[in-house]
């Protein structure tokens, strides 16, 4: 690559987009105008914004005891109301009662007894507060008295039942805001008030009123005000930073592109002794420029912008008891550091979806499905719930996010533990989609798209029409689309199984419906060989036997990857369920071979003419087999919806891809599947009468505390070394079958999708 | 110059399935000759001059550049083209002057000497007063210009015309049509493509009749003349196609009986 020509490109790139004032717009004007614009509607609208008082209908107040008094001179007594609630509590009483209302509560406690009349009590009172325009009721039914302990021992002589009468009856709407302030208000008066209640029953009965305290807690909030300060900005910075760096980088990135070839300059561009990779580089600096630009505009427009308001409100903005302020020096240097791979991941990503657009039009709907799936990714370290963990710092985004504000919290410590897997997913990540984008770059069915209009129908008659031997890749993607959407609604259909009959029966029926019936049709309809393109080949007795002794070699990795998978995502309620669930149906299964029949040889068959069949059959259309492989075991994981198990069947996957590649059949990779899964269930039900007698399987598998047997360690790793080696073997096998190797080295081949 | 052997083209098309845009043409060019390229549209010399510019790479067959080979010495070939596409392919916010600087300075040319060659195309094409003007406030004629010393800015032995004339007033196809005799008059291999045929009879040397990726005829005009005993060339070019669609016209008619 020649950094000259790269150099070149990003100076005409910037100094073109400077130019544009469309551009500049987003990137700098609308930036700082937006948020004091935003600023100035804010400290507007905030002179509206004040807290209104709660109208409280306090009715039937003669039945309120003397002591302690809850109204005195016609206010709500003040011992009783914290400073600053006397004016938002604004009270109406009627000491005598209001008959109507009396009337009206008689109908409410009838009603409420009665089987669905809660919501017709509950409209009565309804119609009642706002006949009389008050936020909350509060009604004392019957008189309040301070007992003593010889009203207790009558009450217990006349053996009389308990009163359901409640002392006091809060009604409230929480269907309106107002309401339901206004009864957390009045209930904390509410609270104190029979505090003080308690305190004089306990003085009327010769006990010391200041036992009612119990056990008191002092709050005391230890934090620095910086450190505040940092709690509440690390939240929003790292939010800031990332969306401003995906929206900064979207219109450069159509620009670039999907302009460029709008205004038929790319040709030119192409036909100059600029290679592709260094005009893909040179336009992702630019764009990542942008990104980055714009991120950190907004971020101090922002932050001036949000000193000024909270200057001119005050204490009205901001979450009680946090101060606001100018955020943490610290904070804007990780936030910088933190920007470079940000805004590189994005732009990458943006380019190579805008270098697909034939027009800037285009090119706006791929980018908005990109921030739909970016979104839960920024969304979910916002959370309070969300910390930093060796699960989330491999989610990309959210990892880095969630560093991001660990660092500006100074948790140094915690951050250094998951500083490296961050970067490493960050990293691969950038890694990946510069790789992309350049790949867009080389892609002549990328650049020069054909520009009629695509017709589902007339590629479907297509598919159909000019079938070739082996399925096209686009086949192959429809049917690992069919698949998935159709294991995403069986899992709505299926129903929790009472029986293992009833299990197995729904297993298999899922199996066959949702992944062998879309792949076979497919390959009928769709192929002109369907037994080749489900690779349905017959396959030599060392390979068999082979891919047997691979599964078993490979089986204590795959449990240790398992065991490592569950340590870093921990499994959920609803897994752990699962897991309980068909634990408890494989107990009540009728024997071992109708638990190797369901768990292991359906899946086998079925998921391998799936996957390993149709979808890498047509995947193989890709100029790479590892890509194949790759994409081929990413549906594969994903069709199984657990997120521990989509990862280890993805691993899984890979290792099968290899032996479907190589072998050109499917027996072996059924019978390496079969083979692994049986293991499994073996494995989780070995019993000690079982493993003790054998010598080998007592090297092999050791046991803590005589029920759960796992591999030991020694014998493990000698097993794996077994496997990469068997492993390896395979990939040195003759791939005279595949079908895209030979014909990416002679380019006639390349129009065929598969060549045998 | 240029020697093109059994030269294909394929692409994947989602609703018709592969096709070819080139099926297996040879040519050749020479120094100091226009070669034309003739067809309708959709005839295939748009994709031969991609892949002569490397813009495109070859499906199969062999395409050298002045001795490079284009899908295995793209960058070299790259050195010896300049490309004038159909649309005029200017940057709206560059001026005249960027617009060449910058593709001289990809092309590698030291800033003395880009300059001076700079100086001497903006002279030559009568551009020194539009050097300072923005892309979007060119007129076609202008924007053409600029292309054109824009491809040639690096001296190189090839031109490579794709409809260059296309959508121009009379007045600036002229100075176009000038500036590819001069061009050829200078020694350079020079191809032109385009559907008109006065052009065509004025300019090239040598030409090729492409119908739907496969070539027709080649040779001179007046060997073609000779050959198919039609002096009009319009005439001769009509012919041969209306003669190439016969079996397609032939097939859609039964399927439309059936």
């Amino acid at each position: 690559m020649k950094w000259r020509n790269v150099r070149l490109i990003f100076s005409r790139e910037l100094r073109d987009q400077l130019r544009d004032r469309r551009t500049l717009f987003t990137v700098a004007v609308m930036p700082m105008l937006l948020y004091p614009l935003m600023g100035m509607a804010l400290l507007q609208v905030g002179q509206f914004m004040r807290q209104y008082p709660t109208q409280v209908w306090l009715i039937n107040t003669r039945h309120l005891p003397d002591q302690p008094a809850l109204i005195a001179d016609q206010q709500l007594n003040p011992k009783f109301v914290k400073p600053g609630e006397k004016e938002l509590l604004e009270i109406s009483y009627s000491e005598s009662g209001d008959r109507e209302f009396q009337d009206i509560v008689a109908e409410y406690q009838k009603l409420i007894l009665l089987e669905n009349g809660a919501p017709l009590a509950d409209q009565l009172i309804q119609q009642a507060m706002a006949k009389r325009g008050v936020d909350i009721a509060v009604y004392f039914p019957t008189p309040i008295r301070i007992p003593t302990l010889t009203d207790s021992a009558t009450a217990a002589a006349s053996i009389s039942p308990p009163s359901e009468i409640a002392s006091a009856y809060l009604f409230l709407n929480s269907a309106r805001d107002q309401s339901r302030i206004g009864a957390e208000r009045f209930n904390g008066v509410l609270l104190r008030w029979q505090t003080a209640f308690v305190a004089e029953v306990m003085l009327a009965n010769d006990l010391p009123g200041d036992l009612v305290n119990g056990i008191s807690v002092e709050l005391a909030d230890i934090g620095d005000k910086s450190g505040k300060r940092a709690a509440m900005w690390s939240k929003v910075l790292p939010f800031i930073i990332v969306v401003w760096a995906l929206t900064g980088a979207f219109y450069p990135a159509i620009d670039l592109c999907a302009g460029e070839k709008e205004r038929g300059t790319f040709e030119t561009l192409l036909s100059s002794p600029a290679a592709r990779s260094e005009i893909a580089i040179g336009k992702l600096l630019t764009v990542m420029s942008f990104s980055s630009v714009t991120s950190l505009l907004n971020l101090i427009s922002m932050g001036f912008t949000g000193l000024f308001v909270v200057a001119k409100m005050g204490n009205n903005v901001g979450l009680p008891g946090i101060p606001v302020g100018f955020p943490p020096v610290g904070s804007l240097i990780w936030l910088l550091l933190a920007l470079i791979p940000i805004s590189a991941l994005f732009s990458a990503v943006a380019l190579a979806a805008a270098a697909f657009a034939r027009s800037s039009k285009e090119g706006q709907y791929y980018l908005v499905p990109l921030m739909m799936i970016s979104m839960p990714l920024m969304i979910v370290p916002m959370l309070p719930a969300s910390q930093l963990n060796l699960g989330t710092s491999l989610i990309p985004i959210s990892g880095l996010m969630l560093l991001l504000r660990g660092l500006i919290e100074g948790q140094f410590a915690d951050c250094a533990r998951y500083v490296g897997p961050v970067c490493i997913v960050t990293f691969a990540c950038c890694w990946f989609s510069v790789k992309w984008v350049i790949h867009q770059f080389n892609s002549e069915t990328v650049l020069f798209r054909a520009s009629e209009q695509f017709s589902v129908v007339g590629w479907m008659k297509s598919l159909v029409r000019e079938r070739h031997e082996l399925p096209s890749l686009g086949s192959a993607l429809i049917c690992g689309l069919v698949i998935l959407v159709c294991k995403f609604f069986m899992g709505f259909v299926a129903r929790t199984p009472s029986s293992f009959a009833d299990f197995a029966f729904q297993t298999v029926i899922i199996l066959v419906a949702t992944i062998g019936i879309p792949a076979v049709l497919m390959a009928l309809v769709l192929t002109r060989n369907p037994s080749k393109s489900l690779r349905l080949n017959s396959c030599t007795i060392p390979m068999a036997s082979a891919a047997i002794l691979l599964a078993i070699f490979l089986n204590p990795l795959f449990t240790w990857i398992t065991a490592g998978v569950m340590h870093v995502y921990p499994p959920a309620g609803n897994l752990l369920a699962l897991e309980k669930a068909v634990s408890s149906i494989m107990d009540s299964s009728p024997g071992l071979w109708a638990l190797l029949l369901v768990f292991a040889v359906a899946p086998a068959v079925v998921e391998e003419i799936g996957f390993r069949g149709f979808i890498l059959s047509g995947l193989q259309s890709l100029r790479s087999k590892w890509q194949a492989i790759l994409i081929a075991s990413l549906m594969f994981g994903v069709a199984h919806s657990v997120i521990q198990q989509s990862i280890i069947t993805f691993v899984v996957g890979i290792v099968l891809g290899i032996i479907a590649i190589q072998t050109r059949s499917i027996i072996p990779c059924m019978l390496f599947h079969g083979v692994h899964n049986s293991l499994a269930v073996l494995l989780s039900g070995a019993k000690a009468q079982v493993i003790e007698p054998s010598p080998l399987l007592r090297h092999i598998l050791v046991t803590e505390n005589g029920v759960n047997y796992q591999y030991d360690l020694t014998a493990g790793l000698l097993m794996t070394a077994l496997g990469v080696a068997l492993l390896v073997w395979f990939c040195r096998l003759p791939a005279n079958g595949v079908p895209l190797e030979s014909s990416a080295k002679n380019p006639e081949l390349k129009l065929r999708p598969v060549v045998n | 110059m240029i020697h093109v052997r059994q030269l294909t083209k394929a692409y994947q098309d989602l609703q018709t399935g592969s096709f070819k845009a080139l099926d297996g043409i040879s040519f050749d060019a020479m120094p100091g000759q226009i070669f034309g390229l003739l067809g309708p549209n959709g005839a295939g010399k748009t994709t031969a001059l991609r892949i002569l510019s490397t813009v495109l790479r070859p499906t199969s067959g062999t395409v050298t550049v002045n001795g490079f080979e284009v899908s295995t010495q793209p960058d070299q070939v790259r050195h010896q083209i300049g490309f004038v596409s159909t649309n005029t392919a200017i940057y709206d916010r560059m001026t005249a002057w960027e617009m060449v600087q910058y593709f001289g300075r990809l092309y590698g040319m030291t800033d003395q000497l880009l300059h001076h060659r700079m100086e001497e195309l903006f002279d030559r094409f009568q551009m020194q007063e539009i050097r300072h003007t923005l892309g979007s406030k060119m007129s076609t004629g202008m924007k053409q210009k600029v292309s054109i010393v824009r491809a040639m800015v690096h001296n190189p032995p090839v031109l490579i015309f794709d409809e260059a004339t296309s959508g121009l007033d009379i007045l600036v196809a002229r100075e176009v049509l000038r500036t590819v005799e001069q061009v050829r008059d200078q020694g350079k291999c020079v191809i032109f493509s385009s559907h008109i045929m006065t052009e065509v009879r004025r300019l090239c040397d040598r030409v090729a009749i492409l119908n739907r990726g496969q070539i027709l005829a080649q040779g001179s005009i007046a060997e073609l003349s000779e050959q198919y005993a039609e002096p009009d060339l319009e005439e001769l070019f009509y012919h041969l196609i209306s003669e190439s669609e016969k079996p397609n016209r032939e097939r859609r008619k039964a399927q439309t009986v059936n």
